[in-house]
């Protein structure tokens, strides 16, 4: 079968929503997104079908066991987070819907092709496709000031994340005299400080785009103002994207995991404390999960650090965890922030007695997102610091586990809140049955993962072993 | 035939545990109190049917029954199951005719308890017939030590059935605590025996023992520290103080676990274990010793009590020393004949007392009086009970304390027979004074209300008084020990008939003085201390107070200031730092810019650095 597949398949459903766009009619047109829905669910199907690809020598669009792992992570994601954003039947989401999910699909297929690349130019380009309509997304309400200056804040960052990037990328041809990734690995063998330096500077964009310290200003702020279900997905599929590019650029047959080691460990170190501290005093939900999400980024980041494929491989079960958790975790905020009209933490007072399936759906997200066992999160954080651990990085691992206990902190007050304190309104909140869904649906990944972590931990190990 | 046995054993050991689990989860048949009784008396009833069929026409070999439990390299780590032999399949029938007649009595004695108490009573009860019965079976001392705490939670929940009135918490926390004091010993010792044996079977222990790899270095040791858990248990000197307090628990639970079943089972273990004993003396020389002198001393507190179960409970913790010195003789096998006597005779006095309580309502004996007249019933089974315990014949009471005797004679041990001797003395003196002050002698209010007992609790009384009697007369058909030698017999009576003598005259006929008699030197000093409970409460009480409430001011101290001020003093800097660190989230662009540029340069700056290193 063609390696494309996939990529192809998602040309034809953006084709179609194209021309559905172009003939719906009214002021209602959320069945476009149902159409979506569908065409994804028939790609997860399809993903889960195929088999990797032995890769030709010097190919430099590649379908092995890596890129479909991370496609049928971007497309269960993409699953999750259209099936959320379903619902509103008033506003621009209905109306525009069209809009809304080709901009998805486009940076969907960014993503896609991101994770076949391994071509420095084809890299670059998927990147900017996966980028660029998430700009264009998160000032999806553009009558909205907030979202429009986030929007470009986002888009500010993220050009000048790209043009270093493309900067780099560019010394890295100069010196490697080529642009395939495999002949960058053999050339970054040598030690060129040249490639070195040009490595550094696509490392700021791929920083950008995972939102590590210093690179993550811009999250806190988009986070907050654009639409929830939207950030839901904004908040893990691009970053996995952007970590699969990582293990591509940098470790893939590199064999320089003892040079690049020791700087992601550093990176790590400064986005989890960065993370984990300024989420502490947070009291807006939405921005709290943004530097929650930064600090995951760090602890992934450990996992990277350990430069070995059982790291890789560990980050990858984290990658699959957060998804589940971090995107539960949004559309719970999402389903009170409909109910109660405020992203405010106070809004989640009381919601064990207003909704019970929501709280307790939002306890375990929280758990998993804090590490408690029996959840998803607890393995995810054990496995990831088992790796650092076996790569010698005590510290990192210790400084890791020290954090993890202030995050505890942060996402206990949340559960007080909905446990614990008496509600602000009475009545029964009232759930709207695709989100319901959705969220049972992270549920059941959280939990599952949980309590029988064991296959998706081979799949990975199977998936991380060829890169070293 | 022997599977056939286990099986019984097993079903006996079920069907409480059914009426618990049943009692304990469906909710509304707990909460119908009279309802849930006749679901554990029907069960417990049950049970005993099977245990009687079982010791009257089991194969009467012995069987044993063991399946892995903990896993372990090579073989299972421990194993439960159950073992029948002369010795359980004895316990078992005691102790479900113990419980049922308990569980009957009780519908009588509790009928003004509110329905939802009354169901956790009797849900308790259950959980406690199950405990028991499965301590009894356990082939290994691991399974043994788990239902041994199981009894013991039995007796806390128990002891605190009225957990409203301040001291009876107090005294199923005293209980609690004072018996967890041996059981740390008995949990200590196991271990050290399994660390040494790598067992905790009794057959493959028992075997070792034979065949002389046991004992081992620091043999002694390990056996002490099992007998520790029996101290606890079987309310031997110095941790026989829990036992008098135990009493603030309704009557019935007194008569079945306090007196006749739970308290026995450190006089249990150790008969089971005796053939570990035996091969350390010194322990088992400890164990006789202890045994006489609590005897003593218990008897001496009895003798001065004026509350009729208090002095019950006393004769309890007498008896109970009895046996152990029996056993601490060499002759287990008479202990553990009193240790069945007792259990039916104890009972029936304990009931009868409660019968007594029911009926006058206070406990104290020198405001009854001429209780004979008013409760015929009630009196004529108490009186069959005290003859018994005094060990008048033909009443198995006799018998099982002449065999220990004519054990502690034979073994030599002088001293110990003398201080029993003594002790059977005063027994009788102690249990005829109860007798003469609350049932005959002057009346000290008029008791028009006071009437026999009910049915649903005289006929417990009746069938156990009943049974005392059969007991005797079985024993006194041949049943007994053969070749105690006359003189011995002869002691045995006159001890018990001086007893009763001195009793008759000091409290009925009035020729002695009692007071005069006890401000006699050296009598007087027995009395004052007695009185004063030999200062052991009082020791304990101060001990608690100035040693373990220092220290654990001292650690909640340290833990306020000291761990908790760091922790407060780590939490403030991290917030202090969650906010510092906000403000570089200044919400300007170009500060977001300079972010990325500062992140660039800090990378290629640390990259320099890391490159630099050799």
């Amino acid at each position: 079968m063609s390696p494309f597949t996939l990529e192809a398949g998602l040309g034809v459903l953006l084709l179609v929503v194209f021309v559905a766009g172009l003939a719906a009619r009214g002021s209602d047109r959320r069945w476009i997104g149902w159409l979506v829905l569908a065409g994804v669910a028939g790609l997860e199907a399809l993903a889960f079908a195929l088999s990797p690809v032995e890769p030709a020598p010097g190919a430099i669009f590649v379908q092995d066991g890596l890129a479909l792992f991370a496609k049928r992570l971007f497309l269960a994601a993409t699953l999750v987070g259209v099936l959320c954003g379903l619902a509103p039947a008033a506003g621009p989401f209905a109306r525009r819907a069209a809009e809304y999910h080709l901009l998805l699909l486009s940076s969907l297929l960014g993503m896609l092709v991101l994770a076949s690349a391994r071509d420095v130019i084809l890299l670059f380009v998927a990147f900017e496709l996966m980028s660029i309509p998430l700009y264009v997304l998160a000032g999806f309400a553009k009558r909205d000031g907030t979202a429009v200056e986030a929007a470009l804040k986002f888009f500010l960052v993220g050009s000048v994340s790209s043009a270093v990037m493309a900067y780099g990328l560019s010394f890295v041809y100069g010196a490697a005299r080529t642009t395939a990734l495999a002949g960058v690995a053999r050339a970054a063998s040598s030690g060129d400080p040249l490639l070195i330096l040009g490595l550094l500077a696509a490392l700021t964009g791929f920083g950008f785009k995972i939102a590590a310290f210093p690179f993550h200003m811009w999250v806190p702020d988009t986070y907050e103002a654009a639409s929830t279900p939207f950030v839901a997905w904004l908040s893990v599929a691009p970053k996995a994207a952007g970590f699969v590019a990582i293990f591509r650029v940098y470790f893939e047959g590199t064999g320089a995991g003892a040079f690049w080691g020791p700087i992601v460990a550093a990176l790590a170190a400064v986005t989890i404390v960065a993370g984990n501290l300024m989420a502490l005093p947070q009291e807006n939900a939405k921005r709290l999960l943004a530097y929650s999400g930064i600090a995951h980024i760090g602890y992934m980041l450990v996992g990277v650090a350990a430069a070995s494929a059982s790291g890789t491989a560990m980050v990858l079960f984290y990658l699959v965890a957060y998804v589940f958790g971090n995107m539960g975790a949004f559309l719970v905020v999402e389903a009170v922030a409909r109910a109660e009209g405020s992203e405010h933490l106070g809004a989640f007072r009381g919601l064990a007695q207003r909704s019970p399936l929501l709280a307790l759906a939002m306890l375990l997200f929280l758990l998993s997102l804090g590490g408690i066992p029996f959840v998803a999160g607890f393995w995810a954080k054990l496995y990831v610091f088992w790796a650092a651990a076996s790569a010698g990085l005590y510290w990192l691992v210790l400084l890791g586990a020290i954090l993890t206990v202030v995050a505890l902190f942060y996402y206990l007050v949340v559960a007080r809140r909905m446990y614990i304190d008496a509600p602000v309104h009475s009545g029964r909140i009232r759930l709207d049955p695709a989100l319901t869904i959705a969220v049972l649906l992270c549920v059941l990944g959280v939990v599952a993962l949980g309590l029988w972590p064991k296959p998706l931990v081979m799949a990975a190990l199977r998936v991380a072993a060829p890169l070293y | 035939m022997a599977a056939q046995d286990l099986r019984d054993a097993l079903v006996v050991l079920a069907l409480p545990f059914a009426a618990f689990l049943l009692l304990g989860v469906v909710r509304p048949l707990r909460r119908r109190g009279r309802l849930a009784g006749i679901v554990s008396i029907v069960a417990v009833a049950a049970a005993l049917v099977v245990a009687v069929r079982l010791e009257l026409f089991g194969a009467g070999s012995d069987a044993v029954g063991l399946w892995p439990w903990l896993p372990g390299d090579g073989g299972p780590m421990a194993s439960v199951g159950a073992v029948v032999d002369v010795l359980s399949r004895k316990m078992l029938v005691l102790v479900t005719l113990v419980s049922l007649l308990v569980q009957i009595y009780s519908l009588g004695y509790l009928h003004e308890e509110s329905a939802p108490g009354l169901g956790r009573y009797f849900a308790y009860h259950a959980l406690f017939a199950f405990s028991m019965l499965g301590l009894v079976l356990s082939p290994s001392f691991l399974q043994m030590f788990i239902f041994w705490e199981l009894v013991g939670l039995c007796s806390y929940l128990l002891i605190g059935y009225y957990y409203d009135r301040p001291s009876a918490a107090r005294a199923a926390v005293k209980a609690f605590w004072i018996t967890r004091l041996g059981d740390l010993g008995f949990v200590a010792g196991i271990v050290m025996l399994w660390a040494a044996t790598g067992t905790f079977d009794f057959a493959p222990l028992f075997a070792m023992a034979k065949e002389g790899t046991i004992p081992f270095e620091g043999f002694g040791l390990v056996m002490f520290l099992i007998y520790l858990g029996a101290v606890g248990k079987s309310a031997q000197f110095p941790l026989h103080v829990w036992l008098p307090d135990a009493m603030e628990g309704p009557t019935p639970v007194s008569a079945l676990i306090h007196a006749a079943t739970m308290v026995t089972a450190g006089v249990f273990m150790v008969t089971r274990a005796y053939p570990l004993f035996v091969a350390a003396p010194d322990v088992l020389w400890l164990i006789g010793t202890v045994g006489a002198f609590t005897a003593l001393l218990a008897a001496t507190m009895a003798c001065v009590e004026n509350d009729i179960k208090r002095v019950l409970a006393y004769s309890t913790v007498s008896q109970l020393s009895f046996m152990m010195a029996a056993i601490g003789s060499g002759v287990p096998r008479a202990g553990f004949l009193h240790l069945l006597t007792h259990g039916l005779f104890k009972a029936l006095l304990f009931l009868g007392a409660g019968a007594v309580i029911h009926a006058v309502g206070t406990n104290d004996i020198f405001r009854m009086g001429r209780l004979f007249r008013a409760l015929p019933g009630t009196g004529t089974v108490f009186l069959v009970g005290t003859l018994a315990l005094a060990g008048i014949p033909p009443l198995p009471g006799f018998f099982s304390k002449e065999a220990i005797l004519t054990g502690v004679w034979e073994s030599g041990r002088t001293g110990v027979f003398a201080v029993l001797a003594l002790t059977a003395f005063l027994t009788a003196f102690y249990m005829f004074r109860v007798m003469f002050v609350a049932f005959f002698g002057r009346a000290h209010a008029p008791y028009e209300h006071a009437h026999d007992a009910p049915p649903s609790m005289a006929v417990p009384l009746w069938v156990l008084a009943g049974l005392t009697v059969l007991a005797g007369l079985r024993l006194a058909m041949g049943g007994g020990e053969e070749h105690a030698p006359p003189w011995l017999l002869a002691l045995s009576l006159a001890l018990a008939v001086a007893g009763f003598v001195l009793a008759w005259a000091a409290y009925q006929a009035g020729v002695v003085s009692a007071s005069a008699l006890a401000s006699t030197f050296p009598l007087s000093l027995v009395d004052s201390l007695a009185r004063r409970r030999y200062f052991l409460d009082a020791l304990y009480a101060g001990l608690y107070r100035g040693v373990m409430l220092g220290f654990s001011r001292l650690i909640g101290w340290i833990d306020r200031y000291l761990v908790d001020g760091l922790l407060n003093f780590l939490s403030a800097c991290t917030l202090r730092g969650g906010d510092l660190l906000r403000g570089i989230q200044s919400g300007r662009a170009q500060d977001y810019l300079y972010g990325v540029a500062f992140g660039l340069l800090a990378l290629v700056v640390w990259a320099q650095l890391w490159l630099r290193r050799p």
